[in-house]
């Protein structure tokens, strides 16, 4: 008897996001490189991460990849785009913390628009992870970004009303983060919902945890979300995913330390572009679907290895 | 109380409280004697004293709590603490009946100081489904846990009739395999311990939910599931007044309907009250066919 491989359906789908113009989610299979399984209209999209401000003690082999680039977010952005092929942009707006240089949220507004005016490719704007303040610099950041859609965040139990609000007033996509957490992800889907936020406007951040520090409670909190969603057809479940993947695998001692503090380790440039990689991989089976990254080496070997799939 | 449906332990007498607290510290009689009228005229079987670890002057705290809740009622009592010193305490104090020992669990120290104080005074106590290796993770390590405690007792001549198995309620806020666990579990207590009882910390499966009206929904809706299981006595909140009416033979339509849909049947959500849809919408949650939210009732 001829083999036969197993497929494994799902009567329910992944809501299809539009953030400008480009499309994640609508899937019906437990990641968007099962093509194996089933259709995947929309493959998982690279995002490469840009600041908005020079960043501070970067590990130098990311310093080597855009250090030419990095005191500028217009031109960060744009050497992302045309140079690395990244599918999207997501600003960071790390200078808006107020428990740092605290750029008040006009100021953050500006940046992005000036950034999303200069490229053609879709924008993704991310707070300083402070609730109150994103919620303030959202509003603006909406605002200044009308007419365009982008994807703001990140929406949590706190400032949901806020950030919900500026993605319902200004027309926007909104990333809802909730920390390694699937019925708090749930909650907050249904509060979003419940201000007036269409599922079509959601993305979920289910917060990630680096290689190495906490990436299998991510894994395992993604999957759970996408069987909830596909296997129960819980239809506040039925998000795409993001995940901030550069920012927690360069936080990592392994990706950042030298080869002299720790010759067993190897090659500083080659490590922590592995360990991005590596990271985004694993993410990227548990069903990721925009995936935040830095290093443009790392890009390039995520989408070689999503390339497999769909041969 | 012929119709009786489970046996309910009262537990709002806990040093946890922000009255009962100052009041045990203080020996202020009044506010608990008044909370043990309250619970006893409620329909609570049992009324449960919860010290905690109790680890200073525990066996006078104990002793002079029980003797002050035995003033005022006849119910037999829990004694719930860690401290072995307060449990013997306590037993010695009691002179209406014979408290149960709440509770002995599976770890070297806890058999080896609480087991002696049931050979001794030939009382029951809570078997507690916990071990040196922490809170188990499912059906199987709970059965360890039970096995061990067993085999402990039975080393003593302790018979089984003597335990009351509490399998650990987890809240479904934090875990919905341990809330599927404990249900799986539940059942198999009847053969790996003959004779044996079963009980529960109830109000610990809402632990986490929103407000006090919405925790006391999947309380009740769990002890119902959880009398389908089998289950003779929990650990509760006699301030429900609903939850005790059920307790005590009420609500048999809502019996009806959660006992239904443990076997499968699917309610059209559109032809029950909106008590019903309550427990109905509850029973998915907390059988795994829906994820909990804290929106649940809304949805």
């Amino acid at each position: 008897m001829a083999f036969k491989e197993p497929v494994e359906k799902y009567n329910n789908s992944i809501t299809e996001v539009s953030i400008s113009d480009l499309k994640v989610g609508g899937q019906s299979v437990l990641t968007g490189i099962y093509s194996f399984d089933g259709p995947v209209p929309n493959p998982p999209k690279i995002a490469m991460e840009v600041l908005d401000v020079k960043p501070e003690e970067w590990p130098q082999t990311l310093v080597d990849a855009v250090g030419d680039v990095y005191d500028d977010p217009v031109k960060w952005a744009l050497k992302c785009q045309n140079e690395f092929k990244a599918d999207m942009i997501c600003l960071s707006l790390v200078s808006t913390d107020p428990n740092g240089m605290n750029r008040s949220a006009e100021e953050a507004a500006k940046t992005a628009k000036a950034v999303l005016d200069a490229i053609n490719i879709p924008l993704i704007v991310y707070g300083s992870l402070n609730s109150e303040k994103d919620g303030e610099v959202m509003k603006a950041v909406g605002e200044a970004c009308h007419g365009k859609v982008i994807l703001l965040g990140p929406a949590d139990d706190e400032n949901y009303r806020t950030v919900g609000g500026a993605s319902l007033g200004y027309q926007h996509k909104v990333a809802a983060a909730s920390p390694i957490d699937v019925n708090l992800a749930k909650q907050l889907n249904i509060l979003l919902g419940n201000l007036g936020v269409p599922l079509e406007s959601i993305v979920i951040d289910p917060t990630t945890g680096g290689l190495g520090y906490g990436i299998e409670y991510t894994f395992s909190v993604m999957q759970r979300i996408r069987l909830a969603a596909l296997a129960q057809g819980d239809d506040k479940l039925k998000s795409p995913f993001i995940n901030m993947i550069g920012k927690e695998a360069w936080k990592a001692r392994e990706a950042k330390i030298s080869e002299s503090e720790e010759p067993s380790f190897g090659n500083l440039a080659t490590r922590g572009i592995l360990w991005e990689a590596i990271t985004a991989i694993n993410l990227l089976i548990a069903g990721s679907d925009i995936m935040v990254l830095r290093h443009p080496e790392s890009v390039k070997l995520v989408r070689s290895f999503m390339n497999e799939f769909f041969k | 109380m012929s119709n009786k449906k489970v046996i309910t332990i009262a537990e709002s007498i806990n040093i946890m409280s922000k009255t009962i607290g100052p009041a045990i510290r203080e020996k202020n009689k009044a506010p608990i004697q008044k909370m043990a009228v309250e619970e006893a005229e409620a329909g609570a079987d049992y009324l449960d004293l919860n010290l905690g670890p109790a680890r200073k002057a525990g066996d006078e705290m104990m002793e002079w709590l029980v003797k002050t809740v035995e003033e005022v009622t006849d119910l037999p009592l829990f004694l719930d603490t860690t401290n072995p010193v307060a449990l013997e305490a306590g037993l010695k104090a009691a002179k209406k009946n014979l408290p149960v020992i709440n509770s002995i669990d599976a770890r070297q120290e806890s058999l080896a100081t609480k087991l002696p104080l049931v050979e001794k005074y030939g009382c029951d106590f809570v078997a507690l489904t916990l071990s040196d290796e922490g809170i188990p993770r499912d059906a199987n390590e709970r059965a360890m846990c039970l096995v061990s405690i067993m085999t402990a007792a039975a080393e003593r001549g302790i018979p089984n009739e003597k335990l009351w198995v509490d399998p650990i309620v987890l809240p479904i806020s934090v875990d919905l395999n341990q809330v599927l666990a404990f249900q799986e579990f539940l059942p198999q207590v009847q053969e790996i311990c003959p004779g044996a009882k079963t009980t529960c910390g109830l109000s610990n499966v809402s632990n986490g939910a929103p407000t006090d009206e919405l925790r006391r929904v999947l309380n009740r809706t769990y002890l119902i599931m959880l009398k389908k299981l089998g289950l003779y006595s929990a650990i509760v909140d006699s301030y429900d007044k609903e939850l005790m009416d059920y307790a005590c033979g009420g609500l048999q339509d809502i019996e009806d309907l959660v006992f239904k849909m443990m076997d499968g049947y699917e309610p059209d959500m559109s032809t029950l009250t909106e008590k019903q849809q309550h427990y109905a919408k509850s029973v998915r949650v907390l059988l795994g066919k829906v994820l909990y939210s804290h929106s649940w009732l809304e949805l």
